[in-house]
């Protein structure tokens, strides 16, 4: 059974994967995926992180992660919807005029 | 995980960030193929890295080492993929992928739950959301990536940096007996199933985060009903029409 080190290794991939996928994708919807990817990277170090300390606490953790990931995909798909209304793009740079 | 181990982890990420950049979409001048191999080679030389650690291998060893092959594989694909389906579907994999890796970790409930809610869920929402707003094909902005070389070397380093300091927990030095016995202390210390565990806890220690999810959940739909409503402009409401007049205009029947 492979130890902790190992799934925290698998985890900070994961979400350094989201983070480039974030930074570096122009589509707004993938960018929003690439946020769920890192959402699974923190929920795997978490539950590897309880049952390093031998309780149920990551895992409770973990619940409430899905909690937010629900409540932020409902939120972020709500405000795609509204800014591809104004105008018909999912680019996130037609959206870049606040850029000094 | 020694010191050496941490230098070829930081070795190997700078190879898979290397394959990233190629995977990248950028316009005319990226290199998949190029990014393909780089990316296989790390993956490789990832598993032998993290594997040399193991000295007894047990029968899930190798289930670890399958699954986050095919979590990271996805991973990468929902990065770099053009085709926001695809990426959606990849994402599909890598949920699985995580759901099966945290049953390993004797998290089943949580494990039943990734699946329910991620795929059977989010995924459709953003499924919905992607056929809604797009006319099919990648788009130019789908083939050129941001700033990928700036996004690679940001996200390697921190990753460098959290997985650099993994060895320093204490079960990463334990041997593979220890390992396995503090398995058998953490079900004995739940004996119940783990999703009546996981209920007492929330429910007993966590019952105000409880509460406060709940509201959350229920801010959010109000939040994404009002976001996503049409907008009417103030002039062009029609009249409200008197009560006991409403369907007179219309002859009868």
């Amino acid at each position: 059974m492979p130890g902790t080190s190992e799934y925290i290794v698998l985890g900070s991939i994961l979400f350094a994967l989201g983070l480039v996928g974030f930074v570096s994708r122009r589509n707004l919807i993938v960018m929003f995926l690439s946020t769920e990817v890192m959402f699974q990277g923190v929920i795997v170090n978490v539950v590897a992180f309880g049952r390093l300390h031998e309780n149920l606490d990551g895992q409770a953790f973990a619940l409430f992660l899905l909690v937010i990931a629900a409540v932020e995909a409902g939120l972020a798909l709500g405000l795609v919807v509204l800014l591809h209304r104004r105008k018909s793009t999912l680019d996130s740079e037609a959206w870049a005029t606040m850029r000094g | 995980m020694t010191a050496t181990t941490a230098n070829l982890l930081y070795l190997v990420f700078a190879f898979g960030g290397a394959g990233v950049y190629f995977l990248l979409p950028r316009g005319g001048r990226s290199n998949p193929i190029v990014g393909a191999i780089l990316g296989l080679s790390t993956l490789v030389a990832l598993l032998i890295v993290l594997g040399v650690g193991v000295i007894a291998p047990s029968p899930t060893t190798g289930c670890f080492y399958v699954l986050a092959t095919i979590a990271l594989f996805a991973a990468v694909r929902v990065v770099t993929h053009s085709r926001p389906v695809y990426s959606a579907l990849y994402f599909v994999l890598v949920v699985v992928a995580v759901a099966a890796l945290l049953l390993l970790q004797h998290a089943e409930f949580l494990a039943v739950a990734l699946i329910i809610i991620y795929a059977g869920a989010i995924l459709v929402t953003y499924l919905f959301v992607i056929m809604l707003a797009h006319a099919g094909g990648s788009s130019t902005y789908d083939r050129r990536a941001r700033e990928p070389l700036l996004a690679v070397l940001a996200g390697f380093a921190l990753m460098a940096a959290i997985a650099g300091r993994a060895g320093d927990l204490p079960a990463g030095q334990s041997p593979e007996s220890a390992r396995l016995a503090a398995d058998v202390a953490y079900s004995s210390v739940f004996p119940d199933s783990n999703t009546m565990a996981i209920g007492a806890t929330v429910m007993t220690k966590y019952v105000v985060a409880l509460e406060i999810g709940g509201v959350l959940l229920l801010i959010a739909m109000v939040g994404a009903i009002a976001l996503s409503r049409k907008q009417i402009p103030r002039g062009e409401r029609p009249k409200p029409r008197v009560i006991g007049e409403i369907g007179k205009e219309v002859p009868p029947y």
